[in-house]
């Protein structure tokens, strides 16, 4: 670290770290100068000149916004003389010219740094008697964010933001001088999948969001922090609720992690808990029907079958569960069957992985610190989307990125090297000898590097990256991040053994070998490419019992379905994000009706069939979930409630994956997901339910030539199933392929190993008519 | 794309000459202009394509600048300076004339599409104060007369071409100095006459 340097500020001596601005200097010593435009993730532009503070300079002293200023040796800075608050009065004057008074109907009124910093900092009376600017009160900007332009006081942080941090610069603004607004161009919406992040740091009321939009005030919110589930990355959080309902959610500032951002589909995707459609009693399908049934009947008539040492139990268990439930899972497990069981988790992306002894795992912030990124893996801006800001950033502060396949194309535009369709094959395969390639070698030769490693889609061999894994490791000094897309697979990775995914459930599990099937927190029928084959694999089961929120395919062929808790605010627990940091979930809302924890229902139901229980409560579990780790730096309850410890903790952690490689054929289709689909909660989701709602597929130049695509939609057909789908071109691909998003229902159920018959819309239409 | 093959080898033209693509986008939009008369939404959708960054950004940029018009304008731009010399020195009456002779209010534009008419901040010919411009080429020294016989003779001969010198001899008076080398050019749409953009013609 370079020298410190000392600064005078207020008369108090300071020390601050060289190239840092005045107003960051001032903050971590704890003298807050008020602000609107600066914010610490963006660069500073100096425009609302309510920073401004006297610095002594060799002409006297001088006022010069702390937001512009870096610091130097012997700065003396005062920041509350009176010329500063003469200065302060004025800045707040002239942007309360065009304020409107309408503070009371303001969704951020009690929140909100334009009133809170009036009160502290200005004038108390204006002298602006003449008519302020008017505009249509709020526009919809996008499906999800409402702009009132008459709020807006020109800061520029939403603009900055979709321009340095999201990369979707929809937003600018318009006009100059007194006329200047912030708007979308016309018919361009702001469809960003980072625009709930505007809501949030707008200084006033003038964004905000369909879906908290005139919910409640500040002052009635009682808020949490916990973390979001949605990703393997594992935003901080802070949940928002009044009277009891859950109402928002807000980015927390995890330096390591997100650095306050979230995506939208984080930050909206609770409204189901709110939703009247959620499963509040308990079901049992009696004559081809579900009914309501008592708890403790599921109770006593499961625990009939667990008695009996014979019964052959399996689980299939989601993604969202915390590390507490899977915990509960693997007791159960081992209680009622000594010997080696399987945990087949939903997840048709499942595959080894790089683990081991000599492969040093990455964290996100050796992103920053590499020399250079190679990224291999789903797309992640539709996967890991905060983690897709993450490596924005780091190429913006000068990391090499270097990114491979044609399902990357969302982070082509900002990689140094993209190896696209010429190097990536239609069959995911690298086409050309790595080692001959100058581009890479040259950015990656005896380097540092994180390789961010994944599978593009199931079809993909596990050889393939291995292919690119091996080049990497023997030609730098590379650190591995494995992206896993869903939900909390690392906790499932670190709490149980053997875990297997979605091809394999399919080839293993069938009615000889499996008498009764828990099936929690999933819908692999309704999202999965293995819909069809899950399907009769269900039916031909005995008895299958569903733990979900709501209804859907699969809980529909159940047995039981039992309603659990959310573990997006109606759960405690811990989760472990992507480098294997466990940080704390936590409740606000009570959850409804009868629902309970996952673990809760199998503890009771463990007490009921009389099998020694040794985890009875969440912190029992919780103990259990990391005791074979060294007792300080385990993250049980009472480490991570340590102020020291909020943003969770780091546990590297080789995990035991026994998924065996797919083998499906891929045929010129391949699948995978995007942000948004339509599963139970996204459609319970008012705000964005209509984002995933689009049933569409992607097809390569040659392709939409090939069957003469001209009117923007198209059939697909196989056997009796016919689905419309609109269709978008895209480039990046390689000849004669064509992508289908398989989190819309429908789009799923194609056997995806059989040719898919592309209809144009025209020529079915003429074939109707005859 | 609305803009035709010849427009688009220009635009290209423009763009090679900047290490930056996106450094392109003012002359862009003067040749947008050149065009239409304006800045149309049509216009800042190839701009963006052609310069790779989002439309917005390039409306941002064109509806910041006053040269660049959000509305069609007419054959002829007459902008009159109505700033500190120009006014000393009676430009309020040539603006008065101006606005008689055409029936125009300021940033109107006439049914004929002939003229637009725009009283407009320094032109920096104080030195030859009252300044008008039409269409960007600079006149000084215009009384409120000449400037009326200036109209009457855009009206009546609708010179496809007009050219600072030409008109600053036949409608002019003091002229402040003589602006670099001796231009003979003139400027043929509402966007400065500029060779790298056609807007321009060498008159023999």
């Amino acid at each position: 670290m370079s020298e410190k340097v000392n600064l005078n500020v207020n008369g108090l001596e300071i020390e601050s770290d060289p190239n840092k601005l005045l107003i960051e200097a001032c903050e971590d010593s704890g003298i807050h100068i008020p602000r609107f435009c600066w914010h610490k993730r963006l660069d500073p532009v100096g425009m609302c000149r309510m920073c401004l503070v006297e610095v002594e300079t060799p002409r006297g002293k001088m006022l010069v916004p702390s937001c512009t200023t870096e610091v130097s040796d012997e700065m003396v800075v005062d920041t509350e003389s009176d010329v500063v608050k003469k200065a302060q009065e004025g800045v707040l004057e002239f942007l309360l010219i065009n304020h409107p008074l309408d503070c009371p109907i303001c969704d951020k009124a009690g929140e909100c740094p334009l009133q809170d910093q009036t009160m502290a900092y200005g004038p108390g009376e204006s002298r602006f008697v003449e008519e302020k600017r008017h505009f249509e009160k709020p526009i919809n900007i996008s499906e999800i964010i409402l702009l009132d332009r008459e709020r807006c006081i020109l800061c520029a942080r939403c603009t900055r933001f979709s321009d340095e941090i999201s990369g979707d610069p929809l937003i600018e603004f318009i006009q100059r001088g007194n006329k200047t607004e912030v708007n979308t161009f016309p018919n361009e919406p702001f469809k960003s999948y980072f625009s709930g992040n505007t809501v949030q740091i707008c200084p006033v009321g003038a964004l905000t969001s369909t879906s908290y939009r005139f919910k409640a005030r500040p002052w009635d919110l009682k808020s949490i922090r916990s973390t979001c589930n949605g990703c393997p990355t594992g935003c901080s959080i802070e949940l928002n609720s009044s009277q009891n309902k859950m109402l928002r959610i807000l980015g927390v500032d995890n330096d390591a992690v997100n650095q306050g951002w979230m995506c939208d589909k984080g930050r909206y995707n609770f409204e189901y808990l709110n939703s009247d459609s959620r499963l509040k009693t308990p079901l049992k399908m009696t004559d081809n029907e579900l009914v309501e049934i008592e708890i403790q009947d599921v109770y006593s008539e499961l625990a009939e079958f667990i008695k009996d040492r014979q019964t052959k139990v399996n689980f299939l268990l989601g993604s969202n569960l915390t590390n507490e439930d899977y915990v509960a899972f693997r007791e159960f497990s081992n209680t009622i069957s000594k010997s080696e069981r399987s945990f087949y988790l939903n997840d048709d992306l499942l595959y080894k992985g790089f683990f081991g002894e000599n492969i040093e795992l990455a964290k996100i912030d050796d992103l920053n610190s590499s020399d250079a990124i190679v990224v291999w893996a789903e797309d992640l801006k539709e996967k890991l989307p905060v983690l897709y800001l993450r490596i924005r950033q780091a190429v913006k502060n000068g990391v090499k990125l270097v990114v491979f396949g044609h399902t990357n194309e969302t982070l082509s535009d900002i990689a140094d090297v993209f190896y696209g369709k010429d190097m990536v094959s239609e069959n995911f395969e690298i086409l050309k000898d790595l080692s001959k390639m100058k581009e890479i070698n040259n950015l990656v030769a005896g380097k540092n590097i994180t390789a961010i490693l994944g599978k593009s889609t199931p079809y993909q061999s596990d050889e393939s990256v291995t292919k690119l894994f091996e080049f990497l490791n023997s030609n730098a000094n590379s650190k591995v991040l494995n992206a896993y897309s869903k939900g909390n697979t690392y906790g499932a990775f670190q709490t149980l053994e053997n875990l297997k995914g979605l091809n394999d459930f399919v080839n293993d599990i069938s009615k000889d070998n499996t008498d009764l099937l828990f099936i929690v927190g999933a819908d692999p029928i309704g999202r999965s490419v293995y819909s069809n084959q899950i399907k009769s694999i269900i039916k031909s089961i005995d008895t299958v019992v569903t733990l979900d929120n709501f209804n859907h395919e699969t809980s529909e062929l159940s047995d039981y379905v039992v309603p659990i808790s959310s573990t997006l605010g109606e759960k405690e627990g811990t989760f472990t994000n992507i480098e294997f940091r466990t940080s704390r979930i936590d409740k606000l809302v009570p959850s409804p009706g009868q629902t309970l924890s996952d673990w809760e229902f199998i503890t009771s139901l463990m007490n009921f069939a009389g099998l020694t229980v040794e985890t009875n409560s969440l912190e029992d579990l919780n103990r259990k979930a990391y005791e074979n780790l060294d007792s300080s730096l385990s993250p049980v309850f009472d480490n991570l409630d340590k102020p020291s410890n909020l943003d969770g903790m780091i546990n590297i952690f080789n995990p035991k994956i026994a998924a065996s490689e797919n083998k499906l054929n891929k045929t010129m289709f391949f699948t995978g997901e995007k942000l948004y689909g339509d599963s139970a909660t996204e459609r319970h989701s008012d705000s964005i339910s209509m984002l995933g709602s689009k049933k569409f597929i992607e097809v390569s130049e040659s392709v939409a030539e090939k069957y003469n695509l001209t009117s923007g939609s198209c059939i697909l057909a196989q056997d009796e199933l016919e689905v419309t789908v609109s269709y978008e071109v895209n480039n990046s691909f390689p000849n004669d392929l064509v992508y289908i998003p398989t989190n819309r229902r429908e789009l799923n159920k194609f056997d995806f190993s059989r040719e898919i018959m592309i209809i144009p819309s025209q020529v079915k239409e003429a074939l109707n008519v005859n | 794309m609305s803009w035709d093959d010849k427009l688009l080898k220009q635009a290209k033209k423009i763009i090679k000459l900047y290490p930056q693509k996106r450094s392109a986008l003012g002359p862009l939009l003067h040749l947008a202009q050149s065009k239409d008369g304006y800045i149309s939404d049509d216009s800042i959708s190839v701009i963006s394509d052609l310069v790779g960054i989002t439309e917005v950004q390039v409306k941002s940029v064109s509806t910041f600048y006053s040269m660049y018009k959000q509305e069609p304008t007419g054959k002829y731009l007459l902008s009159v300076c109505k700033s500190i010399s120009c006014e000393i020195n009676n430009s309020s009456e040539v603006i008065n004339k101006v606005q008689e002779f055409t029936g125009l209010n300021n940033n109107e534009t006439d049914e004929d599409e002939l003229f637009t008419f725009e009283a407009v901040e320094c032109i920096g010919a104080c030195g030859g104060a009252p300044a008008v411009q039409v269409n960007y080429e600079t006149v000084e020294g215009v009384t409120p007369e000449n400037a009326i016989n200036m109209c009457k003779w855009l009206k009546e001969t609708k010179p496809d071409v007009v050219v600072a010198d030409e008109m600053q001899e036949n409608f002019g008076g003091v002229k402040s100095f003589d602006w670099a080398i001796q231009d003979n050019s003139g400027s043929t749409s509402t966007a400065p006459g500029f060779q790298t953009l056609n807007t321009t013609k060498v008159k023999k």
